[in-house]
């Protein structure tokens, strides 16, 4: 399987010693064509960090990052050609529709008119958004103004699809619609970086999950690996015993896991 | 569509999208935006009139053509850091950068919309302006040019102040420019009214050259552009462009 986004040694850090925080510390992460890693870990971790670094906000202090073959961290330009981005904050849309919103979004990443109307309004379907998808976006609820920011991202996906926290306000019956779309997505092609909390849900889509502690990879493997590596009930379970057990327990984990 | 076949769409096209998605976002407020300008600009031609009465004739000419300069100059320096603050806070503008669109086809797209917006103002206090102390304009061919320079060199530090600095101070910033460009600036009177250290401040700063240029262009037969505020607006120009693109690029 081709590597579409592979992260080597990535170090950064806001501010100087002694103050200030290691976000990240030596995070590797390589991510195939067709692959959906979650990328797990507490507040804090060093998530959102690394996704701002992949796609050109943030400059690594060390390390690499390759993406599409580019070199992201001395190429931006390309990676945000390569790369959608659905933010973790919900980008405010006032005064747009859903439906304008995906479809103009679209449109800036390069796809043809026809193109875009068609997978706008297949994710306007797929996700259930039809009510609203005519509405300004003021009057709708921050689900469906979750949903629609994925719809931006998933509109015109590009080789690698940053998802950062998408399943957030989102009902539990559009939440199965919107994992169903997560996989396509990656079934189509592309590399998704699935940045969630939703633990229990993400492990029936994740081809592999890498799990990050205070800007550290404290385990990089398949969920089932994972699970039957710690003889738990789920992933969940593995990952509150990893992160949950307390800030030292799981030193011994780094070495364990491959 | 392919996954992986995304090629960004040709510049223009994208700075159309753009100034559609800005204009769309700004729908609801864009009506009022634009009355703020307009009634920006009649008062300060009317409300200065209140304060100096019947003006001289020269003053007149200051007064009348000083509201173009204050509207465009207030759209740049103090509307623009607002709305870029506020975008910079609620976390648009990191995920506009997430797209891929050149920095400087993002800062077209923003100034020409706050040109639009601040264009309606410009005319109006033109207009009224001449009509409330019956001057005679003379425009010349290089008015639009003289406009468009001011507003994007306004829009540009407006741009910069917002991006370079935390978005309460920006904010906080902005504010304080309105007063020194009302009242503390060579716009609606002379420079030789100033105390003579900030009469030499302005000799290096913008707002001077941006009203040189708006009279020099509104009333061409009594006004012409003096060369140095054509080089240090030029000057301001350039390298407000420049750090403006840079603080869009720069990666935290």
């Amino acid at each position: 399987m081709d590597d579409v986004l592979v992260i080597e040694g990535l170090r950064k850090r806001y501010g100087t010693p002694p103050k200030g925080v290691q976000a990240n510390d030596g995070v590797d992460l390589r991510i195939g064509a067709g692959q959906v890693v979650g990328l797990l870990g507490h507040n804090g971790a060093g998530k959102t960090t690394l996704v701002n670094q992949v796609v050109g906000l943030v400059l690594p202090d060390e390390g690499s990052i390759t993406l599409g073959g580019f070199d992201a961290v001395a190429r931006p330009e390309e990676a945000r050609r390569l790369a959608s981005v659905q933010a973790q904050a919900n980008v405010p849309i006032t005064g747009l529709t859903p439906r304008r919103a995906i479809d103009l979004v679209g449109r800036l990443r390069g796809g043809g008119r026809a193109d875009v109307r068609r997978r706008t309004e297949h994710l306007l379907d797929a996700l259930d958004l039809g009510p609203w998808a005519d509405v300004t976006a003021e009057k709708v609820s921050g689900g469906v103004a979750r949903l629609t920011a994925f719809a931006m991202a998933a509109v015109a996906p590009g080789a690698l699809v940053v998802l950062d926290e998408p399943t957030n306000d989102v009902d539990p019956v559009r939440r199965r619609l919107l994992w169903t779309e997560i996989r396509r997505i990656a079934d189509e092609g592309a590399a998704v970086l699935l940045v969630t909390h939703n633990v229990r849900e993400a492990e029936t889509v994740v081809d592999r999950v890498t799990i990050l502690d205070h800007g550290h990879v404290l385990a990089d493997e398949t969920p089932a690996g994972l699970v039957g590596f710690y003889g738990s009930e789920g992933l969940e379970d593995v990952y509150i015993d990893l992160v949950g057990s307390g800030e030292h327990g799981s030193e011994n984990a780094e070495e364990n896991v491959a | 569509m392919s996954a992986l076949a995304i090629h960004p769409a040709p510049v223009a096209r994208q700075a159309g999208l753009l100034l559609q998605w800005q204009f769309r976002r700004m729908s609801r407020f864009l009506p009022l935006l634009v009355v703020v300008q307009i009634l920006l600009a009649m008062t300060t031609v009317l409300g200065y009139g209140l304060l100096v009465g019947t003006p001289p004739p020269e003053q007149a000419l200051y007064l009348a053509t000083g509201a173009s300069t204050v509207t465009l100059v207030m759209v740049g320096l103090v509307m623009t850091p607002q709305m870029v603050a506020q975008a910079r806070t609620e976390g648009s503008l990191d995920w506009m950068r997430t797209l891929p669109v050149p920095r400087p086809v993002f800062l077209g797209a923003d100034l020409a919309l706050w040109t639009l917006i601040a264009l309606p103002g410009m005319v109006l206090g033109v207009v009224s302006g001449a009509l409330k102390f019956h001057v005679h304009l003379s425009l010349s061919p290089w008015l639009p040019v003289a406009a468009i320079v001011v507003s994007l060199t306004a829009a540009c530090v407006g741009y910069a102040i917002a991006c370079l600095l935390p978005p309460q101070v920006a904010q906080l910033v902005s504010q304080v420019l309105v007063f020194v460009v009302l009242l503390f600036s060579p716009v609606s009177f002379p420079a030789s009214r100033l105390p003579g250290w900030l009469a030499q401040a302005h000799q290096w700063l913008p707002v001077q050259p941006m009203a040189d240029a708006m009279r020099a262009t509104l009333v061409s037969d009594t006004f012409t552009m003096p060369t140095r505020s054509t080089i240090v607006l030029a000057v301001w120009c350039v390298a407000s462009i420049a750090v403006a693109t840079w603080s869009l690029r720069k990666r935290a």
